[in-house]
This record gives C-alpha cells, structure tokens and sequence, in this order.
C-alpha cells in the first residue's frame, strides 16, 4: 500500500519540481543588462572591429600558460576565425607582481605595438620566455626581431613612461572583470561577456566560437 | 520491536537527500541555463561554454569533453530530482556517491598539481582553490554516509509498516 501511495505521488512531485525549475529559468530570461564594451586600443587588436565575436585576451608574457595559449590556441583563431572576420582579438595586458619581468616586457610590448610591430614582438617575447625570463634581457629578445631604427623607437617609447598608463588601463578593465590570474579570454557576443580563465583546447573552443556565432 | 520514525539515521539520510539533491539540480541548471548571465545565453552556447570548463580539467579528450559537457548537467538534475523523490534511493544514491567521488578525485587531482583553473562546479567563474577541495570532500563524504545508511535502514522493518505477525 505504501509502495502504491509513493508510486502514485511520484509525477505530481516530478511535475512539481519541473515546474520550479522552469518557473525560475523563465524569470531570469525577463532579467537583462547590458554587456560592458570593451576600451580597445587598436595598435594591439586584429581583425575587424565588426566581428560578431570579441576575445580579450587578459596576459602575462612571462606566464608560462599565457604562452601554450598564445602558442598553440590562439594562432589557429588566428588563422581560422581573426582572418575571417569572425573574431576581433584584443591583446589586453595583465602583468603579474609575482613575475619580474613582466611590467617591462609589457612595456616592450606595446611600444613594439606603437610602431605597428606588435605581433612580431608579441611572437619574440613568447617564443623565447625561458631565455629572458632567466637574463631579464627583454631588450635583446625584441631587438633580434627589430631593424636598429624601430629599435630606437621603442626604446625611446619604453623610457618616455607614456606606456604604463596603457598598461595600467587594461589591468584596470581586468579587474572589472574579476580577472585574477593569467591567461584569462573573455568573451563578448550578442551583448554577452563570458570570462574564462585557463588554456583552452583549440577543438572544444572551435565549439564554442561556432555556438556563438550562430 | 519498531524503530521511531525519527532518529539519527533516517535525519542523515534525509539532510544527505536534500542537501546533495538541491546542490545537484542546481548545479545542472546553473550549467544549462547561466542563470549569472543577462540575457540568458541558449542552451548550446551554455553547453560549449561548460565544455570550456570541462576541458581545463585536461583529463579527457576533446570528444569526452563535449559528451560529459552535453550530458553532465542533464544527468545531475535527474540525479537531484530522484535523490529528493526518494524512489529506490539505493540505486541513486550509489550513483550519486560515484559522481562526487568522481569530481572529488578531478578537483584533487587538479589542486596537486597546481592547475590555475575554474572549478566549472556551478558554471560561474569560481577559482579552484583549497576550498573547492574541502567542499567536494564534505558533499563526497555526506553521499558515502547517507549510501550507507541507506542500505542498513533497508534491512530494518518500516516504522509505518504493518507489524509482523508472530
């Protein structure tokens, strides 16, 4: 009897609790607010700035994972969704206190980006991580990548500070974000941000790029 | 002689229902529905955003990612729902249990090796820290507690069951 009294309760408590669950996710289908727009500087941003799609990229050229997602990930939105103007990638700058290097090859970072030389420079300074990390030559590694005369340039961009407020403006919209660690990609499409921190997969992120697209 | 249909047992087992069930069902749906996003994304969207997540965990390959992603949150409000309903507990029970430990043992594992990574846990930006790890430890032990307790409460007569006839 017991059996057949819990047997017969049992769609009514079903249907009880799938209602709730529905009831809630409509209310917050009602609840909108817009998506933050990013503050893109565009000397170290690529693709077109109509893409349905916006990564910003939160990081740290001495991060060992900023490089694997540089490396390996980002190239191939690079080639397969930057270049098809799908994806409008944003190079935002996050250097961590506990790197010692970091805040300086930021800085070479984004005078290389002033002379229109950012994605070499951005190239040399994660291929060869190990190599200043160690030395703390940050200027050689960009120099090996730079004629003399864009070299002065960014030299002369590095020493006359006008670079750190740059800087200090992406760690700014970081930390709205709640960005706390490196790399972290957030996301933006369809007035939607998505924060994600970690190295992503290229296939599982081809997923979800496509899903956004859609 | 019967047992009371109150005692410390049948509240474990009913705090360990009730507990991992919501946790459970709300998991699944934070997972399906980001309910910390506005607009609310669609579902597919959400799904491939966890698998992001699931993917962090670097335990499976890109495949198994997007099948745990597409079936995980679906199963765990199943789970939830036959927890609180209390229908042959046994079996969900032991289900859930091997869940827990399941996620348990990736959130150690990832802790160890020290993988900077979201706990993914709730599909919202959580850092996996220590106390992911206590967390999932405590709900692990309160499903192994509330199994075992669910098996020995079965050997014993119902206390609004009719009494044996002597």
């Amino acid at each position: 009897m017991d059996r057949l009294r819990s047997a017969g309760s049992l769609p009514l408590r079903l249907a009880g609790f799938f209602a709730l669950l529905i009831a809630s996710a409509l209310g917050l289908w009602a609840r909108q607010s817009p998506a933050p727009v990013p503050d893109v500087d565009p000397h170290v941003a690529s693709g077109s700035k109509n893409a349905p799609i916006v990564m910003e990229v939160f990081s740290d050229y001495q991060c060992p994972a900023c490089k694997t997602l540089f490396m390996t990930t980002n190239r191939q939105v690079m080639d397969n969704y930057v270049s098809t103007g799908k994806v409008y990638l944003i190079h935002r700058d996050f250097p961590l206190p506990m790197h010692a290097h970091s805040q300086v090859a930021a800085q070479y970072g984004r005078a290389a980006a002033q002379i229109g030389k950012f994605e070499a420079v951005e190239q040399a300074l994660f291929q060869n991580q190990e190599k200043w990390e160690q030395s703390g030559d940050v200027d050689g590694t960009v120099a090996a990548v730079l004629s003399p005369a864009e070299m002065t340039k960014v030299r002369a961009l590095v020493k006359g500070g006008t670079l750190n407020p740059l800087i200090q403006k992406d760690v700014a919209m970081g930390r709205l974000y709640n960005v706390n660690q490196t790399p972290t990609t957030v996301f933006h499409a369809k007035g939607q941000t998505y924060p994600y921190a970690g190295v992503m997969n290229y296939e599982i992120l081809r997923n979800f790029l496509d899903q956004l697209g859609k | 002689m019967q047992s009371s249909p109150l005692n410390l047992r049948r509240a474990i087992i009913w705090i360990g229902r009730l507990v991992l069930g919501g946790i459970f069902i709300y998991a699944g749906y934070a997972k399906i529905f980001l309910p910390i996003m506005h607009p609310r994304p669609p579902i597919g969207v959400a799904l491939a955003f966890f698998a992001l997540q699931v993917g962090s965990y670097q335990l499976l390959p890109p495949w198994g990612v997007n099948f745990v992603a597409h079936t995980l949150p679906f199963a765990e409000i199943t789970l939830g729902l036959l927890l609180i309903i209390g229908w042959r507990l046994r079996i969900w029970a032991v289900l859930s249990t091997l869940l827990i430990l399941g996620f348990f043992a990736a959130v150690v594992r990832s802790y160890a090796a020290g993988m900077q990574i979201n706990c993914g846990c709730f599909a919202t930006p959580e850092p996996l820290t220590i106390a992911t790890v206590i967390r999932d430890g405590a709900l692990a032990a309160l499903a192994m507690v509330m199994t075992v307790l669910a098996f020995i409460e079965t050997r014993k007569p119902h206390p609004w069951s009719a009494p044996q006839s002597m």
